[in-house]
């Protein structure tokens, strides 16, 4: 999963992005840059401005301050070099409900040069929309129109792959399908995907890197694996006397413990730490029943970092 | 909304039909126009002032007097060419409501179904995208008028006799009587009130990428139309009037000898409306290129 990224060239990069609506600054000043080959997700909790982000970086809505370049080409001053190269769905996939899914991607297909009949039938086959493609969009249950939405995101093989919450009313069997899909369009295909999702242990699967977004300010960009762990790796011990055994591991180690409840405490150390630790006890006559070593999920550590704001 | 058209056109048709007593052949018609040329250059005498209406007069007794001199019957009752202009301004207003439904609907039903987003992210800019859906929507008008043209002449003949086909109509040009066209003089007329069809047309384009909300554009461009004639009516006896929009859609108004001022004229018109139409384009241009999309 670790791939390096710093010394290619971004696909998308914003500078200093800013979006004021009736003097209320709704996006403050945000920068970051993503690369080829890699799945970004875009977290925050309701109304933190994803979406407004995800909007601007289409082009359905103009900054105050600041530009957005994708693929070096200016969303303002480039606008169709720049659009070229997006497939995306903005919040919900809406389709034209009295066409078929089929009617629905021609028409889509129709605004890009170089869609040929080929391609589309590539595109619905890579849904798995098949069977139902010349029914009219009104009869698509909600995963059906997500899964046309992509395929109408994918028609001319974008380098910049955009979908808000892309989960949304996916059963288990079609998030899977999707995630898979995805990996395989970075990795292999080398398209910057940017994903936007409540769903965080979803995120935690799908992206490479999250970026964290609380009230239209950008907290921090971190690769996941660096984001679950850099609160450290913690190591739940049960033994039969928690003070004593916290005041041997301070003494006797030089490391600060947290009383969890009388018989139970937690260590931030690694796992290399975990025999020394066990062997330290051991000799002061302290009796272990029970040695976890305990991960942070990305939803601990992402309400950690909000500040134990509410989701979804 | 073809097929309403057509369904209009037959009923129509049909109340004509039942509601005319057949025709009967009046032997003594020139007497009874001379008659009529009486009166009406009684009118002319007495009238001072109004110059369209005089117009207007002059070219009846013209025609009339081509008609005895010439021994052309007029038509009695409704024959094919009649019927034809007769559902002329009342068909075009069923086209108007159509159209302004027609483009409402096509941009502004687009935010409120949220498929806009899916089109605006196309390599394409916006001002493509509006052009494109306003000339759809006159191609839809102009198509429209085609079919009304075509379906009013078949119904008319199969109502009222193909006999009248070959009808001449008469019209006073340059003060002379000319002998042209039919098909010439409806096109004619549907070219001017094609300038309301479009001006409305254009209105409700600029309404719908104001409040991207197809019903109240659709509901407040037809009101517009609908009651221009009452505001008019309120309004007329100030000079300004001459500028305000809805006094210069009517162009047949110069045709006819219905002007509404005297200071008034087909190029004033024109002029005016030249006017309120950039204003429009500019105005509808601007709602639906430069502001931020939400739906």
């Amino acid at each position: 999963m670790s791939r390096s990224v710093e010394e290619k060239k971004p696909a998308v990069k914003l500078e200093h992005v800013t979006k004021k609506i009736g003097g209320k600054t709704i996006i403050d000043d945000l920068s970051f840059e993503i690369y080829k080959g890699e799945v970004f997700g875009f977290l925050g909790p309701n109304g933190a401005g994803k979406t407004t982000t995800i909007r601007m970086l289409v082009g359905l809505m103009k900054m105050t301050k600041g530009n957005i370049f994708i693929q070096g080409h200016s969303i303002k001053g480039e606008f169709k070099e720049a659009i070229r190269q997006v497939g995306a769905i903005v919040e919900n996939p809406e389709m034209y409900k009295f066409l078929t899914g089929y009617q629905n991607l021609k028409h889509y297909a129709r605004m890009i040069p170089g869609i040929d009949k080929k391609r589309i039938d590539e595109v619905v086959k890579l849904v798995e929309l098949e069977e139902r493609i010349n029914e009219k969009v009104k009869r698509y249950s909600l995963g059906m129109r997500q899964r046309l939405g992509v395929a109408q995101a994918m028609l001319h093989r974008p380098s910049v792959l955009i979908l808000d919450e892309p989960t949304n009313g996916l059963d288990p069997q079609g998030i899977h399908d999707l995630r898979n899909y995805l990996h395989e369009l970075a990795y292999k295909e080398g398209v910057a995907v940017i994903v936007s999702s409540h769903l965080l242990s979803e995120m935690q699967l799908m992206c490479d890197r999250i970026g964290i977004i609380q009230k239209g300010k950008l907290l921090g960009v971190e690769s996941v694996n660096d984001f679950v762990h850099q609160g450290g790796e913690k190591v739940r011990l049960t033994v039969d006397d928690g003070a004593m055994a916290a005041k041997v591991i301070h003494q006797k180690l030089a490391m600060e413990s947290a009383s969890i409840e009388t018989e139970t405490i937690e260590i931030e150390a690694g796992r290399e730490k975990v025999p020394v630790i066990i062997d330290t006890l051991v000799h002061a006559n302290v009796k272990i029943y029970e040695v976890v070593s305990v991960t942070q999920s990305l939803e601990d550590r992402f309400l950690e970092v909000t500040g134990g704001k509410a989701l979804v | 909304m073809l097929i309403i058209l057509l369904g209009l056109l037959l009923v129509g048709a049909l109340i004509t039909k039942l509601n005319t007593p057949e025709p009967k052949a009046d032997s003594q018609w020139k007497q009874h126009l001379a008659q009529e040329n009486q009166g009406m250059q009684q009118n002319l005498n007495q009238m001072k002032g109004n110059d369209a209406y005089a117009n207007y007069l002059k070219s009846e007794i013209a025609i009339n007097q081509y008609r005895i001199d010439h021994n052309l019957e007029p038509a009695q009752g409704t024959t094919l060419w009649s019927f034809v202009e007769d559902s002329t301004s009342i068909m075009i207003l069923v086209i108007s409501i159509f159209t302004i439904i027609v483009v409402s609907t096509s941009i502004a039903s687009e935010f409120n179904t949220g498929t806009i987003k899916l089109l605006l992210i196309r390599p394409i800019y916006r001002t493509e995208i509006l052009l494109s859906k306003y000339i759809a929507a006159l191609l839809f008008a102009l198509l429209s008028l085609v079919v009304l043209f075509l379906f009013s002449w078949l119904i008319g003949g199969i109502f009222f006799g193909f006999g009248g086909a070959d009808e001449v109509h008469l019209s006073y040009i340059g003060g002379e009587v000319q002998e042209t066209s039919w098909t010439l003089a409806i096109w004619k007329e549907y070219l001017l009130h094609g300038a309301s069809l479009c001006m409305m047309v254009t209105l409700a384009g600029v309404i719908a990428s104001l409040f991207r909300n197809g019903g109240l554009s659709i509901g407040l461009t037809i009101f517009l139309l609908m009651g221009s004639n009452t505001i008019l009516t309120l309004i007329s006896k100030y000079e300004w009037v001459k500028y305000v929009l809805f006094a210069n859609l009517d162009l047949t108004q110069y045709d006819n000898g219905t002007q509404l001022r005297e200071d008034m004229s087909l190029g004033f018109s024109l002029g005016v409306l030249a006017v309120y139409y950039v204003i429009f384009v500019i105005c509808g241009w601007l709602f639906f290129t430069k502001r931020d999309v939400k739906a």
